[in-house]
């Protein structure tokens, strides 16, 4: 070997040694630098375009329907009497919905946590305000059915916190509105290799998933499963020699058999999963399979994302009922964590509409002569966040009716900070310029 | 003068002598040094591997629809169709939901699959019609010398592994 190429291999096998013990499993060459306030998050992306007035604002039927009568029908989430008269939103008694669902949490969340009463959603849709929740960043060129431009908090999770696949995951209510699309970006520096598992319960574990999905055979994992993976990967170099590659998540062999068992556990158990007292809706359904990934997988990171409450578009009184049951949700989901040993107590939980809905009603009426709203003006710009866990001071309220602190897309920079890689996330310069932790807001 | 005294003999070859340089040598040069390329009026064609030609991936329904009717040898109901395209949405790592789907596939009756002994009593055979059921190729002789050592040396390889890989494998996901 002439002297030159001796030294300049010596000088690349050096410098390899130095960094090789630096570099994590999931390809990361860093470990996070920030502190930690929490091992886990989840964040709820709260029920599908939900009016100021009828959540935080507590007016029931008074500034919508011109009816007055005010009260809070989302007595885990928020302090605050119901409402007397006219009560539409529980389960049914002797009149339809006239019963309401007794309160899951001793203390409510408002009083467990920070409440911000009212912070600025930059998008009136689904799609973007979900996005805006995720990237934290309100991207107006976002196309609706198009993967996230700019990074999801599953790719900044998986990436700079060093997480693998099966602890990073995203629960949608359906496969509506490109809901699957949403567990990866397509950004060159991020993308699948960083992406979160994702999961449709009611289409999984309904009767489509039943059918297809639930008789899977069971293969032997070395005698079997082995030559299997073996040939197909043989099939797959062939192939990538020629450029054809599949994006994945980039789960596990390991990580994959501990999804399916998790998936035929469950098909095992036929519905009878940790779901809510009340289960009558799909939202209530979807929460139960999100305690069922919590417990098997104690993930650093959970978003599920409610929707029922979009049923405001033609039906208010089922809004109202979609609302209380989201409410009903989230208590129980807050509750279920506590049950969970490795995450009560180290557990932040957030909750956070992507959008709010109009000022106005919309011509359409429901069964009680009630108006329905859509959402595209002003008024859907006004939503909420709660925060609750470790690290979160309790029984605060930030901001007011009116006095906007807080906007939607401040949701990612908060789960880098708690998860312990903010600097990280702040410093790739594609977050909104806006956006800030909402620690930073208190 | 000189040359008027040379005999005849030599005057004549001197002749033969301008003339091979300045007739014939410039002849040979041009014909024997400045041969050009035979042109046979062919192609230029760039030679690629047989599964270079598949860029479009399947679509959920695309893959399903084919994988059923690979496997089953009859088509998938529309219904059934619209269903498992649902619940190959409703997973987000999509090697992992095709593996429990094929595998759900593989537990139904009606599954057309040559024995393992027709497997073995056959094996170039076999790895001929599996490549064209599934990719729709023959496959070189590289990949057919793999199949072949692999499937003599692993005994407990049966032809419904085989299948199961290649209805797993990128290349199947794409046309």
């Amino acid at each position: 070997m002439k002297r030159r190429g001796f030294i300049k291999k010596a000088a690349a096998a050096t410098a390899g040694a130095f960094a090789v013990p630096y570099i994590l499993p999931s390809g990361r060459l860093f470990a996070a630098t920030g502190a930690q306030l929490a091992e886990h998050v989840v964040m709820v992306m709260f029920a599908g375009g939900v009016r100021h007035q009828e959540s935080v604002g507590m007016n029931y039927l008074d500034q919508s329907q011109g009816i007055p009568i005010e009260g809070n029908i989302m007595y885990n989430m928020l302090d605050g009497a119901p409402p007397t008269q006219k009560i539409v939103y529980g389960t049914d008694g002797n009149l339809s919905g006239d019963t309401p669902i007794p309160q899951i949490l001793g203390s409510t969340i408002q009083q467990q946590g920070t409440l911000f009463k009212e912070v600025r959603s930059s998008h009136a849709g689904h799609y973007g305000g979900m996005n805006a929740l995720l990237q934290g960043n309100t991207l107006y060129s976002q196309g609706l059915r198009q993967k996230p431009l700019h990074p999801t908090i599953f790719e900044y999770t998986r990436r700079h916190l060093g997480a693998p696949a099966s602890k990073v995951w995203f629960v949608g209510n359906g496969i509506g509105n490109s809901t699957p699309l949403m567990n990866y970006s397509e950004h060159p520096d991020y993308g699948a290799e960083y992406g979160a598992n994702f999961l449709a319960p009611t289409i999984t574990f309904g009767s489509q998933g039943v059918e297809h999905l639930s008789d899977a055979k069971i293969y032997h994992p070395e005698e079997e499963l082995d030559p299997i993976y073996q040939m197909k990967y043989f099939l797959d170099n062939n192939f990538e020699n020629v450029g054809g590659t599949i994006e994945t998540i980039h789960n596990t062999e390991e990580e994959k058999q501990q999804i399916k068992d998790f998936l035929k556990d469950l098909y095992g158990l036929g519905g009878n999963i940790a779901k809510p007292p009340v289960t009558d809706n799909g939202d209530l359904n979807t929460v139960g399979y999100t305690v069922e990934v919590m417990k098997r997988f104690k993930p650093n990171l959970t978003v599920v994302n409610l929707s029922a409450v979009d049923a405001c578009h033609s039906d208010y009184t089922g809004y109202l009922s979609a609302l209380h049951r989201a409410d009903h949700a989230v208590g129980h989901l807050w509750n279920q964590i506590q049950q969970i040993p490795e995450m009560a107590g180290n557990t932040v939980m957030l909750v956070t509409p992507e959008c709010g809905r109009n000022l106005n009603p919309n011509p359409i009426k429901d069964e009680n002569d009630w108006y329905a709203f859509d959402h595209s003006d002003a008024n859907t710009q006004r939503v909420f966040t709660q925060m609750v866990g470790p690290s979160v001071p309790s029984n605060l309220v930030i901001g007011d009716t009116g006095n906007q602190i807080g906007e939607t897309a401040d949701n990612c920079p908060t789960i880098a900070e708690i998860l312990g890689f903010k600097d990280d996330v702040m410093g790739t310069g594609l977050i909104s310029s806006t956006a800030r932790s909402l620690f930073d807001r208190i | 003068m000189k040359k008027a005294n040379q005999p005849l003999l030599i005057q004549q070859a001197f002749g033969v002598r301008h003339l091979f340089l300045f007739v014939l040598f410039p002849f040979l040069i041009t014909t024997i040094g400045c041969e050009k390329d035979k042109l046979y009026e062919v192609n230029e064609e760039t030679i690629l591997p047989p599964n270079a030609n598949k860029t479009k991936l399947k679509t959920d329904q695309q893959y399903i629809a084919i994988l059923y009717a690979n496997l089953f040898q009859t088509a998938l109901s529309s219904d059934d169709l619209f269903e498992a395209s649902e619940c190959i949405q409703s997973i987000g790592d999509k090697d992992l939901v095709h593996e429990v789907l094929i595998s759900n596939y593989m537990n139904k009756p009606g599954v057309i699959l040559p024995t393992n002994e027709e497997m073995r009593a056959n094996v170039d055979g076999f790895i001929t019609e599996t490549y064209n059921r599934f990719l729709v190729r023959n496959p070189t002789e590289a990949e057919r010398q793999y199949f072949k050592n692999y499937i003599n040396t692993h005994p407990n390889v049966r032809p419904e592994l085989v299948y199961f890989s290649f209805a797993l494998s990128n290349e199947y996901q794409y046309y």
